[in-house]
């Protein structure tokens, strides 16, 4: 043992104990360094273990990016439907607008067709026709603002009454 | 241990006969390491478990140690013996591991390290009756609990000195140091050593 060698003035009763426990240390890690040697080994194993946590590992993955891309699908689509409902909407409004300014011209469209008038008598009825509506709007609107005018809430009635003084004064 | 210092087949009179191929160098190079490995494979594997005290891991560096080999086994030039060459590899991936394991502490890392007390369990079946194996065994699991205050080089010097029985100039070239480093090294180990068996007394 190479022991011997290494010591350092210590009593030859202590000498022996470590030479001993030095000799019993080595016996010991070599039985269990041959026994750990011949064991059988478990590579399989741990090698079927490491497929199942891969393929465990692949489905997740291929599970997370599935899902994303249907999530981003539906979005996709869900914003394409709601641009075709906008636009349909905004196509109507249009088509609505289109026929508001056009039903006064068609209001007598056989005795237009009959008469064959010139293009310039046909634009004098149209923006006839323009005034006339909006004349109707203006006195619907005064109409409407007399009724609410009229109508003064009880709490507000010494406040209204107050105003008819000072206008009569 | 020199080798493939030439490419031919010499005689004792020194004259050439025959030129050696390529694929005959390889093949006999690669025997030539089959050799080694069979040789020293259990040797290696005793030192990584002994500083380790992981079985699965003492094979997996043992393995990654002759990996490293082969891959180098064209520039190993023969200024030590292979065993010394191959101890510096496996010294060289242990502390490798314990780097590592520093610097990823934040990582739960599954170990499969035994306790010193199982460690001590292992002694070989000899003559001795009941009373020798537990003194035996109470010796053993105070070396180890020596061992395990060592550091990390006290403990490499001592496992190499008195487990794998090397010499000092081997141990020196194995380790990088010089032989007064690692009698320095040895000196400390022992005392601790000692003043464990003394402690427990």
């Amino acid at each position: 043992m190479n022991w011997q060698q290494d010591r350092s003035g210590e009593s030859p009763r202590m000498d022996a104990e470590l030479e001993q426990a030095l000799k019993h240390f080595k016996a010991s890690m070599d039985a269990w360094s041959d026994s750990a040697y011949s064991r059988p080994r478990t590579a399989a194993k741990l090698a079927v273990r490491h497929s199942w946590r891969m393929v465990a590992a692949w489905a997740l993955g291929c599970l997370l990016a599935a899902g994303s891309l249907a999530g981003a699908g539906h979005e996709i689509y869900h914003r394409q439907q709601l641009a075709k409902i906008a636009a349909q909407k905004a196509a109507e409004q249009r088509a609505a607008a289109g026929r508001a300014i056009a039903q006064p011209a068609s209001v007598q469209p056989i005795s237009a067709q009959s008469d064959k008038k010139t293009p310039a008598a046909t634009t004098r009825k149209v923006s006839a026709a323009q005034d006339s509506v909006s004349s109707q709007d203006e006195d619907l609107l005064a109409s409407v603002d007399s009724d609410v005018s009229r109508e003064v809430p009880a709490a507000m009635e010494p406040l209204a009454q107050l105003m008819d003084d000072n206008g009569t004064q | 241990m020199r080798r493939r210092g030439a490419s031919t087949k010499v005689m004792a009179a020194g004259t050439a006969v025959e030129p050696m191929t390529s694929a005959t160098a390889q093949e006999i190079a690669a025997q030539e390491f089959a050799r080694i490995v069979e040789t020293h494979r259990p040797q290696i594997f005793r030192f990584l478990l002994s500083s380790l005290r992981d079985v699965d891991l003492a094979e997996t560096l043992t393995q990654e140690c002759f990996l490293k080999a082969h891959r180098n086994w064209s520039h190993f030039r023969g200024d030590s013996s292979a065993m010394t060459w191959l101890m510096r590899i496996a010294i060289n991936l242990q502390k490798d591991y314990w780097r590592n394991r520093r610097i990823q502490f934040w990582r739960q890392t599954r170990t499969n390290a035994v306790d010193l007390d199982e460690a001590s369990e292992w002694l070989p079946n000899g003559e001795r009756n009941a009373e020798q194996q537990m003194l035996a065994r109470e010796q053993v699991a105070q070396v180890w609990q020596a061992v395990k205050g060592l550091s990390e080089r006290q403990r490499t010097v001592f496992l190499l000195r008195y487990v794998e029985e090397r010499e000092l100039s081997e141990i020196a070239s194995a380790t990088g140091l010089s032989e007064g480093t690692v009698k320095a090294h040895l000196s400390r180990a022992l005392g601790r050593v000692r003043t464990e068996l003394r402690g427990t007394r």
